[in-house]
């Protein structure tokens, strides 16, 4: 079977940033979303 | 489409939608609604900014460019990734240490009120317009995808959500969807890729069946010649500079290195990827060799070779592609008029609550505006030209006055920055409609007159000193914020290894640009010469970003 190589790479380096845009940016948000609470949290403590 | 693939659309909708419920709570002040709080981080940033640059622009016009001229059209997608860098590295790190919110706003601060004031009111039509052209394309092509014709309907499917989500959750909500269209987008890319490949014989058989020159990515002749490469590259870093719907993003940025980080890895993701939407583009011309409409070649590949279900997900991609550029810059004109124009002039006394309100109503507003727009793409020649002469007529001369003058000579003052700006925009008018010249011309033109227009004015005028002009000479140097936060970012490198990331850098765009001028004379090593040169630039370029 033919294996193409130029295809397969390109495919390849699209899927690796597929992967890593999908796990950095939820870890980012993550901390994020936490941030955002604990402000709110202490917004109502201060109230 | 069967039922199943339009299960998978609504529901892709809905979560949209719920998405701007969610972040509705989040917007607390108008600094939320514009700029995310300015809390993005680089990877949350470059997904975001990359989602906004690819459209379905690049899958229907662009595609569509390659299926008739070849691959060099994809060099409009590659020269403003490396334009991002540019951006990245020099420029956009000077206006987040000024914390504005729109590149009007900078204008008020280089120059004077009735600069940012005038140049406002014009973007706020530039984007409502490529708002149109934007949701134009995205009609067409969903009318050859599902084969149900009514273009009203499209119109109404694409606008609904969007203009919903972006008026409740405002940057916050078009962040974080921004970063979920940009992984469905990838992901439908990367179904299509293997499958129009195999469809055509994989790579021998595309560079087998395709006429000769379709994969010559420097020619010497014709529309997408080298000389379009070097038109398209100073159109892209202009671009890169001066775009609000881009740069409202890297003002939302958490701090200036992050900026500079989240341009120059977008540019670098968006590389590969363009990839990703050409070669379908070309493997449509050996698959549907007599189309009349080139725009059509890519929805008919996903028509043809997509199974039901998948199509669903792909569809969903390419939805993705749309409503991030329209929730971009949606947000990005509810910006300009509620911070330029209302609270600037309308009523300087509006709390944060009324500017929020007015942001809101504004992106509804706008949101019809587009509408409207889109019914007027064909009149004005089909969607490609009618943004490539917007761009051609109102950008070019902005960039020589915001950024080349703004950022590098003082004694330019306001009288100059309008009588360039304005004498560029008409040079490039007159130029397209009534000289009919192509878009490269027009491109050189603007820019050449803005560039003559606004030293003679402003050296034959008052020179000015503010305070505020101070305020810019010092930011490009640095900001107390960096100071306090112990995150400096120094444009001119300090270390070492900035300095030796530059040189890489450097070294890369002269090879790029040798590259480019070899295709000139037809050299056979041009193409790899060129993009050799753009592989090390964007090394060089990231390398940087971590240094100092």
């Amino acid at each position: 079977m033919y294996f193409d190589w130029i295809t397969w790479t390109i495919w390849l380096i699209g899927f690796i940033i597929l992967i890593i845009w999908i796990f950095i940016p939820a870890r980012e948000f993550k901390k994020l979303v936490m941030k955002k609470r604990s402000e709110e949290k202490n917004k109502g403590q201060t109230k | 489409m069967i039922a199943i693939d339009y299960i998978i659309v609504f529901v892709f909708l809905l979560v949209m939608f719920y998405m701007g419920i969610i972040f509705y709570r989040w917007v607390g002040s108008s600094d939320d609604f514009y700029l995310a709080g300015r809390q993005l981080t680089p990877f949350i940033l470059a997904a975001v900014i990359a989602a906004t640059n690819v459209n379905l622009y690049s899958f229907v016009g662009q595609a569509g460019i390659a299926y008739k001229e070849g691959i060099p059209i994809i060099w409009q997608t590659w020269t403003g990734n490396m334009a991002l860098v540019i951006s990245g590295l020099f420029v956009i790190p000077i206006f987040r240490r000024l914390r504005i919110r729109t590149i009007p706003e900078f204008l008020e601060k280089r120059y004077s009120k009735g600069v940012r004031t005038f140049v406002a009111i014009l973007w706020i039509f530039r984007l409502s317009f490529w708002l149109g052209v934007v949701l134009y394309t995205a009609v067409i092509a969903s009318q050859t995808i599902s084969g149900y014709d009514s273009f009203t309907a499209w119109v109404l499917i694409f606008s609904v959500v969007v203009i919903l989500y972006t008026i409740l959750g405002g940057m916050w909500s078009v962040a974080f969807t921004d970063v979920i269209q940009f992984v469905l987008m990838l992901g439908s890319s990367l179904i299509l890729l293997p499958l129009v490949m195999s469809a055509v014989g994989w790579w021998p058989g595309l560079t087998e069946k395709l006429p000769e020159g379709a994969l010559t990515l420097i020619k010497n002749t014709g529309t997408y010649d080298w000389k379009f490469i070097i038109a398209i590259f100073l159109l892209g870093i202009e671009w890169a500079c001066v775009d609000q719907g881009l740069l409202q993003r890297a003002f939302g940025s958490e701090n200036t290195r992050s900026a500079a980080k989240g341009l120059v890895l977008a540019g670098i993701i968006t590389t590969p990827f363009a990839l990703l939407w050409i070669l379908p583009g070309l493997a449509a011309r050996i698959l549907f060799p007599d189309l009349a409409n080139a725009d059509s070649a890519v929805p008919l590949l996903i028509t043809s070779l997509i199974p039901n279900a998948v199509l669903g997900l792909v569809v969903v991609g390419l939805l993705s592609s749309q409503l991030s550029t329209i929730s971009g810059n949606l947000n990005g004109v509810a910006t300009i008029f509620a911070s330029d124009v209302y609270e600037n002039v309308i009523n300087r006394k509006a709390t944060d609550k009324d500017i929020l309100k007015v942001a809101r109503l504004i992106t509804f507003i706008v949101g019809i505006g587009m509408i409207l727009f889109a019914y007027l793409v064909p009149v004005l020649g089909g969607a490609v030209n009618a943004y490539l002469t917007i761009i051609a007529i109102m950008d070019m001369p902005l960039f020589v006055i915001a950024v080349i003058y703004g950022l590098l000579w003082k004694r330019i003052n306001w009288q100059g920055a309008i009588g360039g700006y304005i004498a560029g925009a008409i040079s490039g008018i007159i130029g397209q409609f009534f000289y009919g010249l192509n878009f490269n011309l027009t491109t050189f033109i603007t820019a050449g007159t803005a560039l003559i227009i606004t030293p003679i004015i402003s050296l034959m005028t008052k020179e000015e000193s503010n305070t505020q002009i101070n305020a810019i000479w010092k930011a490009r140097i640095i900001s107390d914020e960096e100071i306090l936060n112990n995150n400096v970012y120094n444009i001119i490198p300090k270390t070492t290894k900035g300095k030796l990331s530059l040189l890489v850098f450097a070294t890369g765009l002269i090879l790029f640009l040798i590259g480019v001028f070899m295709g000139s004379k037809g050299s056979p090593f041009a193409s790899y010469l060129a993009v050799g040169g753009m592989i090390i630039y964007f090394i060089g370029g990231l390398f940087r970003t971590y240094t100092n």
